[in-house]
């Protein structure tokens, strides 16, 4: 079960790896949305199959989490998205549930924060 | 039209004049009894002098060394005659009487009672003087004629107090005891003193030098008593037989306030057969008993005259008043009505916003009066316009420090929160580990808490920068301090701390933001906890009203009252400021009332704070209720 996670910082990206591996995820990094439709696109990742879920954040520098979003759900409808962000306004959370994310979270989290988030969007969406 | 005002003029003014002569001659009447006190002090003092100088004699004192009666009984006499002294005596040390005036020699028998003055003075050993009740058997002793003078029958008087005695058989004194030393030793008490009772000298004097024997048709004016007990016992009021009034009574009425209650009384009073304008005081005893009174009074009808004189002439004069009015009135009218006319033009300019409108020269009349304080209101409008204006720009000053702020705390925020997510997950990690020693648990459980720490304060601040819009919906606003109430329950019940919410019954429902405001109550009601004692009780209660300083909108008021360590004077000015706090670090953030002004305000209301150091405070939120039109 492979995760992507989307974030221009890499403390936050090492941070997910580290908790989402301890629950046995197989996590794939990417530093900007750029870099993440490119992993997406390239049909012989050998990953893309698995790939359950999109954790990504909203402000990154060139293309930003809400971009990368609305790119990736034209695609695949069906593929979960959790979004984290630093600076939760009411704002962009209702307009990042309104553009389909699955899930928001706020930035900092602890690793239990984290992993319900995660667990509870697989769950709801059956897999 | 004139008649009536004439008319009523006339009634107005005899009122005053009347009222005014009263309260002069009361007034006077007033002074007149302080100078008839004067007068019989006076003769108190006078004994007490004469008395001082006798015992100083030498010859007087070796008299009295060796009881040398035959010496001592023609010097009383000599001293008696000099002051006219009804009595007279000299006292043993062991309390004898040793000698008296007009008795012979060895003529005083044992046993016989002395006289209180000098009994007192005797006990005292030193000087008294005053006035003092002597009994008949005393004054028997004293004198037999003494007796028969203060013997006196009491007539029947209407109003009176009633008694149940016949006669006076006591008299009234006003005696002077000194006690005579020789070489520290007491060697008796030489006394004497006048008997007021029957007596016209203080009375008489009083008329002749008060009120200079003043005759008004007939009679004099002036008259003074005094009494003893109610009873006139010595007086210049006379009887319709042109007798002294000496026997008749005071009335009950002066008698409970005088003699009882021990006040003076100035007043119109009936005195034996005529109306008199009247001052009594009390009169005390050597041992500060009330025993008597003191009374002057004048004849009303002399004031009546004066009034009748006044009304007369105040008639002629309103007459002619009247006419001259009518005449100049006719010639003033024009110059009156002018700046009249003048001021409505200037209200009506007032009315249209300008503050600063001409409102033509002052008059010297009445009018002037009117346009000045016309002018002094103008200049307070003004004043109120401008301080208006400031506190506006104040407020506007610090939305706009509120806003900078808020920029600067939204950036900071999302700098620290990426670190802080790295912080957070590592320390967790780590402390999942089964691996590591107490030590090292206890120092990461130590880096989560302070992360924790700081997670809530980055969050304080994002709440502070949020400048979201309101997601208005219609809401209870009774409901929705029950659910939060729900929330700190149990917060407040660790702390020992009793909600008690009155909510007001048919308040309209508003739209508002649940969530912020929810956030808005949460803040004032921690605060609240935060302030109070265990035992102490929050009380929240909600309700219309209007608040003046907003146009006078009506809203919805929501009341949270501690009765917590409330807010020193200094620091209610920077409570709304953002990282404003008194709470220890890690505790407040300082941005709680911060963020929930800027909630409310942006639901167009304000919050408003009252607080007593020691007592609690209490914030209340206002909210409009929305006009219709909207
Ligand atoms: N009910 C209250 N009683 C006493 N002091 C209060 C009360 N409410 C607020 N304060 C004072 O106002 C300060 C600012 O409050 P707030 O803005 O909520 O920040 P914080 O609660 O984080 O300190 C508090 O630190 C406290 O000193
Ligand atoms: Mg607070």
């Amino acid at each position: 079960m492979n995760i992507l996670v989307v974030d221009d910082d890499q403390i936050v990206l090492e941070s997910c790896k580290r908790i989402l591996e301890s629950e046995g995820f197989s996590v794939t990094l990417s530093p900007s949305a750029k870099d993440a439709l490119k992993k997406l696109d390239t049909s012989e990742d050998p990953n893309r199959e698995n790939l359950k879920l999109l954790l990504v954040d909203v402000k990154m520098p060139e293309y930003d989490g809400l971009y990368l979003m609305t790119k990736v759900l034209k695609k695949w409808p069906d593929l979960p998205i959790v979004v984290m962000s630093g600076y939760p306004t009411q704002d962009t959370i209702s307009d990042v549930v309104k553009k389909g994310a699955a899930y928001f979270i706020a930035k900092p989290f602890t690793p239990d924060e984290l992993l319900r988030a995660v667990n509870r969007v697989i769950k709801k969406e059956g897999l | 039209m004139s008649l009536l005002v004439g008319g009523l003029s006339l009634v107005v003014g005899g009122q005053l004049i009347y009222r005014a002569v009263l309260n002069e001659a009361v007034s006077r009447i007033r002074l007149d009894l302080n100078a008839a006190r004067e007068i019989y002090l006076n003769r108190e003092k006078h004994i007490n002098v004469a008395l001082n100088v006798t015992k100083l004699d030498e010859d007087f004192k070796s008299a009295l060394i060796n009881l040398d009666v035959n010496f001592l009984i023609p010097r009383l006499e000599d001293v008696a005659h000099e002051i006219d002294l009804d009595f007279a005596g000299i006292i043993t040390r062991s309390g004898m009487t040793l000698c008296r005036m007009g008795s012979l020699p060895g003529s005083v028998k044992k046993n016989e009672l002395i006289n209180p003055i000098a009994h007192l003075a005797l006990k005292l050993r030193t000087m008294v003087s005053g006035t003092v009740v002597i009994e008949q058997d005393i004054l028997l002793a004293e004198n037999p004629e003494l007796a028969e003078r203060a013997r006196i029958q009491l007539l029947p008087t209407p109003r009176a107090a009633p008694r149940t005695e016949k006669e006076e058989t006591s008299g009234m004194a006003i005696a002077s005891a000194v006690p005579i030393f020789e070489d520290n030793r007491l060697l008796g008490v030489l006394y004497g003193g006048i008997l007021l009772s029957r007596s016209k000298e203080i009375v008489d004097r009083v008329r002749e030098t008060v009120f200079q024997r003043e005759i008004y048709r007939g009679r004099s004016i002036g008259t003074a008593t005094i009494f003893f007990k109610d009873l006139r016992i010595s007086t210049n009021v006379f009887t319709p037989e042109g007798q002294r009034a000496i026997g008749t009574r005071v009335s009950e009425e002066v008698k409970d306030k005088v003699l009882d209650e021990g006040e003076r009384w100035t007043d119109r009073a009936f005195v034996v057969n005529d109306w008199y304008i009247t001052a009594y005081e009390p009169i005390e005893d050597i041992l500060g008993r009330r025993v008597g009174m003191l009374y002057v009074g004048v004849l009303e009808a002399k004031y009546v005259d004066i009034r009748r004189h006044a009304l007369s002439v105040f008639f002629l004069i309103t007459a002619a008043g009247l006419i001259t009015a009518a005449f100049l009135g006719y010639i003033l009218g024009y110059r009156i009505l002018k700046p009249i006319h003048q001021l409505i033009s200037v209200s009506n300019k007032v009315s249209q916003g300008d503050l600063s409108p001409e409102i033509g020269p002052i008059s010297k009349s009445e009018i002037g009066v009117l346009q000045k304080t016309f002018g002094e209101m103008l200049s307070s409008l003004r004043e109120r316009d401008r301080r208006q204006k400031a506190e506006s720009e104040n407020r506007l000053l610090q939305s706009e420090k509120q806003a900078s702020v808020g920029r600067l705390a939204a950036g900071v925020a999302h700098e620290i929160n990426n670190p802080l997510t790295g912080v957070l997950t590592f320390t967790h990690m780590l402390l999942r580990r089964k691996d590591i020693d107490e030590e090292m648990r206890s120092d990461l459980e130590t880096i989560a808490h302070s992360t924790e720490r700081v997670r809530k304060i980055v969050k304080g601040l994002l709440d502070f920068s949020r400048q979201t819009k309101i997601e208005a919906e219609l809401t209870d606003v009774n409901k929705l301090i029950q659910e939060t109430i729900a929330l700190v329950e149990n917060q407040a019940l660790v702390r020992g701390v009793l909600f008690c919410f009155d909510p007001a019954e048919g308040l309209p429902l508003r739209t508002l933001d649940r969530s912020q405001f929810q956030s808005v109550l949460m803040n004032i009601i921690i605060n609240a906890i935060d302030a109070t004692e265990a035992g102490g009780h929050i009380n929240l209660s909600t309700g219309l009203s209007v608040w003046t300083n907003h146009v006078s909108k009506k809203g919805i008021e929501i009341v949270v009252s501690d009765t917590g360590c409330g807010i020193p004077p200094e620091n209610l000015d920077d409570l709304f400021d953002p990282f404003f706090s008194t709470k220890e670090v890690g505790r407040g953030t300082g941005l709680g009332l911060s963020v929930s002004l800027g909630i409310v305000e942006r639901h167009g209301g304000t919050i408003r704070v009252q607080s007593k150091v020691g007592r609690g405070s209490t914030f209340i939120i206002w909210l409009p209720l929305e006009e219709k039109a909207e």
